[in-house]
């Protein structure tokens, strides 16, 4: 058999930001590949320059030993490497045959400039039979279901009759009895002579179907393992990490007397295609603690901080917040009761690039009287407001009156710090806080939260990046299928017991939730 | 920053007018006429002559209001397009009001009218309104057809129910002279502009004083910091768009008090005053003082074809032309605020994001 496919220091560049960096990847041909890593470890970039869809801006790959010249996902397809994207390019209304032949109608006979609709849902019936896939030709896209989609988006690239098949992040939006299909179907065409590459964070899948794994972190390949000779919890540990990198001292002082202040009572939610996402979760934060929530990427994590931060609706469950109830309120409604909120994305929930730095600095309080004279803007109070965050935080800005798009991505976190902390708020929602910013600022970062826990302060932390979540948290439930599989703390706790919880087995030590 | 943002603005919509004038220069000189001659009389008579003026900026009044109507939705990102079915309906029911009610007393007979055109041009936006906001339906597409719906059902309202059996034409009922604007001396000026003037002016005041205007711009920007920061982006979609509704009804309300008195198959004018407005913002880049410059320059066009007819040799269907080549321009800029149209011409090889099949 032999190496189908291989890279050579291979590197892409966005302006400044390295998103993949020298990475050497080979793949054995007629193997499943699996390649794992957080989100924005780099994977579909790496992908993109396999496929052609990007260039890269230096490194090679090879073909069968062979470096490639061609330029653009249609040559890729012709040499033989497929596909399928997060999102589907379908064309709704056609009908499952016209949207597989999509660009390479079959002519008719006679009449060339017509279609040959009978050959081409002869052909596609042939295609479906041959790859065992269960789908009528005649369906019209629009009314399948996205499992079934999917199919065809697989189907279109084996009637092309590539050989290497690259599936990014393709069970992300099924169903799980569809992830078994998927996987079934993944597994006869390895059958058939195909070599495939899959991107997932889910581990299970990797261990189910795949031959080796290629782990990616920060746009580095960070571990090559045969899949026989790893398992669920070493990967979990390889893609969050397993460095220190605490620069800020966490002294772990308990509270006196602690006093519950925030109660997520049997918390659950489906998400937009009906899978329950967030799944019974419950846990307490105390004054004067940080709660910390673990987990490898997708288990639910950012569903929960959308539900407690006013973005998503609970299906069930209740937040209690100083005795209070919360649940699905608005996310000013929660700001106004002293609930401070550093959403995921920082560019995408955080703050509005567009929009000027004061704009900003007041954004979540625009509902409340805060910055206004009988209900109209003081603008001059919003400016002097953004002026005191700006240096108080030390937050460098080019220009004042300029927008957030001038900031570099620690400082724009800092903004969010700023306005969320300058609140005077009891409780801190903390998202991903440090992704990707520099030392520096995780340095700041850290500090700022554990100064606000030391004050008296609640925190509820969510970290992808396990160190983190490790050293400044007093107490980690791991999240595990959209629940809380256990609680440790991290003081008593080793890796591999996290590393267990991560890939869903629960250890004997570990607390576990009674339900 | 802020400042070059500005000056692109102002150069984005000085340019293509700037280009039609020239368009239009070339095909003057081809007949044989001096370009400098004919704009001179077309601008001299229709904004330095105080006929001239006066007319201009009677016509400017629901432009300045239909051009709001569609700017505050643009610039949350959303493009009511069905303004200029929200105005008929909004004209109609105000001269049905102004026919039927015979109410009397001319200030309380305006307002009622008023609010009826307001509130009919808000239901009908309900329908494009509740479609986006519940079911994301694209409230381009439904606002774009509703308008041919509107425009069909009130020709056969005007044309059978409620038709003037009078008149040798197809017309409502002339309105009671109590529900019409008395001009300012011999102009042709009414209260109607100033009241058109002041409702611009508290839109212009609520968008860049109040939360209003912060949410139109936040949800514009960025639904999902909108929607992370607490401002209800789907209440707040259902209440722009209800909105425009509100102003584009009321501009019809307007535009019959003031100018036609009675409904008739070309109450809104050849090319239509809804669709004017979105030139209008369009031209004036979505601000306020960008809508005003431009309504009047619009109707100082307008009002000059005439000019142009009975001082020239000139067919003013240049006029046309003129507006015809800007609107293309217009187009153009639409399509890149729409689509991002530009942007995707100018991609680089390494950033495209297309499939290849
Ligand atoms: N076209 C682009 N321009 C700038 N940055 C990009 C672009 N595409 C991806 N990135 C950045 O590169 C990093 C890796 O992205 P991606 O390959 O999509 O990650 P993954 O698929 O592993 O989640 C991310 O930080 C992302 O923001
Ligand atoms: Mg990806």
């Amino acid at each position: 058999m032999g190496t189908i496919l291989q890279t050579k220091d291979l590197t892409k560049k966005f302006g400044d930001f390295t998103a993949n960096d020298k990475i050497n990847l080979t793949v054995e041909e007629g193997e499943i590949k699996a390649i794992v890593g957080e989100n924005g470890a780099g994977k579909s970039t790496l992908m993109n320059m396999l496929y052609r869809q990007l260039e890269p801006t230096s490194g090679e790959i090879y073909l069968r030993g062979q470096p490639i010249e061609f330029n653009s996902p249609r040559d890729a397809i012709q040499h033989g490497i497929g596909m399928v994207h997060q999102h589907f390019m379908l064309v709704p209304s056609f009908k499952v045959y016209e949207n597989i032949l999509l660009g390479t109608e079959l002519a008719h006979d006679k009449l060339r400039f017509l279609v040959d609709h009978k050959k081409e849902q002869q052909e596609c019936a042939e295609l479906i039979k041959r790859y065992g896939f269960d789908l009528d030709v005649n369906e019209v896209v629009e009314n399948l279901s996205v499992g079934q989609q999917q199919k065809i988006e697989i189907l279109k690239m084996l009637y092309r009759n590539v050989d290497i098949l690259i599936l990014d992040e393709p069970t992300s939006v099924l169903t799980p009895q569809e992830v078994d299909e998927l996987l079934l179907q993944l597994k006869e065409l390895k059958a058939q002579g195909k070599t495939i590459i899959l991107i997932t964070h889910k581990l299970r899948e990797v261990m189910q179907v795949s031959d080796s794994v290629t782990v990616i972190k920060k746009g580095q390949i960070i571990g090559n393992v045969k899949t026989s000779e790893t398992n669920e919890a070493e990967l979990a540990q390889m893609m969050v990490g397993r460095k220190v990198l605490l620069t800020v001292q966490n002294d772990h002082i308990g509270q006196e007397s602690p006093e519950v202040i925030y109660t997520v009572n049997d918390l659950t939610t489906n998400n937009t295609y009906g899978n329950i996402v967030v799944d019974h979760v419950s846990f307490e934060i105390k004054k004067g603690e940080i709660y910390g929530i673990a987990g490898v990427e997708g288990n639910g994590q950012s569903e929960l901080v959308k539900l407690l931060s006013g973005m998503m609706e609970a299906t069930g469950g209740t937040v209690h917040y100083k005795g209070e109830e919360i649940t699905n309120l608005w996310a000013d409604e929660l700001r106004k009761l002293g609930i401070a909120i550093i959403p995921e994305d920082r560019y995408a929930q955080g703050l509005c690039k567009e929009m000027s730095l004061s704009a900003n600095s007041i954004a979540g309080s625009t509902t409340s009287d805060a910055f206004k004279k009988n209900g109209i803007f003081d603008f001059k109070r919003i400016r002097q407001h953004c002026q005191e965050l700006i240096d108080h935080y030390q937050i460098r800005i080019a220009e004042f009156e300029g927008n957030v798009s001038q900031l570099s991505g620690g400082n724009a976190q800092k903004l969010i710090i700023a306005r969320e902390m300058n609140r005077q708020p009891d409780l801190l929602i903390a998202s991903q806080p440090t992704r990707g910013v520099d030392i520096g600022a995780i340095e700041f970062i850290h500090q700022q939260i554990l100064d606000f826990r030391n004050s008296g302060g609640a925190v509820l932390l969510i970290s992808s990046e396990l160190s983190e979540v490790m050293s400044l948290s007093d107490r980690i439930g791991v999240m595990y299928k959209g629940k809380i599989l256990g609680e440790v703390d991290p003081l008593e706790t080793s890796e591999t017991e996290i590393g267990l919880l991560m890939a869903g087995t629960i250890p004997q030590e570990a607390v576990v939730y009674e339900k | 920053m802020k400042s070059n943002e500005t000056l692109r603005n102002i150069l984005n919509s000085v340019l293509p007018v700037l280009l039609a004038l020239l368009i239009g220069a070339i095909l003057i000189l081809a007949i044989g006429e001096n370009p400098l001659e004919a704009y001179g009389i077309m601008f001299g008579k229709s904004l330095f002559t105080l006929r001239g003026l006066t007319n201009t900026l009677h016509a400017a009044g629901p432009l300045l209001l239909t051009g709001a109507a569609i700017a505050i939705t643009f610039r949350a990102g959303l493009f009511n397009m069905g303004v200029e079915g929200q105005l008929l309906i909004g004209g109609f029911m105000a001269g049905l009001v102004g026919a039927y009610l015979h109410i009397g007393n001319p200030l309380l007979h305006k307002l009622v009218a008023f609010a009826v055109g307001a509130s009919v041009g808000v239901l009908f936006a309900l329908i494009p309104a509740l479609l986006r906001a519940y079911f994301r339906v694209d409230e381009m597409v439904v606002t774009l057809t509703l308008n041919y719906v509107m425009m069909t059902i009130l020709e056969y309202l005007s044309s059978g129910p409620f038709r003037d059996q009078g008149a040798g034409y197809v017309t409502t009922p002339t309105i009671d002279s109590s529900a019409m604007f008395t001009r300012f001396g011999s102009t042709r000026l009414t209260p109607f502009f100033l009241i058109a003037l002041l409702l611009f002016g508290i839109l212009w005041f609520l968008n860049t004083k109040t939360e209003f205007g912060y949410k139109i711009e936040a949800i514009g920007k960025n639904p999902e910091f909108s929607e992370a920061t607490g401002l209800r982006v789907r209440k707040s979609i259902i209440m722009l768009i209800l909105v425009s509704g509100a102003i584009a009804g009321f501009a019809g309300a307007g535009h019959m008090m003031s100018q036609e008195y009675k409904y008739t198959l070309s109450f809104s004018g050849v090319t239509g005053l809804g669709w004017d407005g979105m030139l209008v913002s369009l031209l004036g880049s979505h601000s306020p003082l960008g809508i005003i410059i431009s309504s009047i320059f619009y109707s100082a066009l307008k009002t000059g074809a005439d000019n142009i007819n009975m001082y020239t040799s000139i067919p003013k269907e240049i006029v046309a032309v003129i507006e015809g080549i800007i609107i293309l321009f217009l187009s153009i800029r639409f399509l890149n605020e729409r689509f991002g149209l530009l942007e995707k011409l100018s991609k680089k090889k390494g950033e495209k994001n297309e499939p290849a099949l």
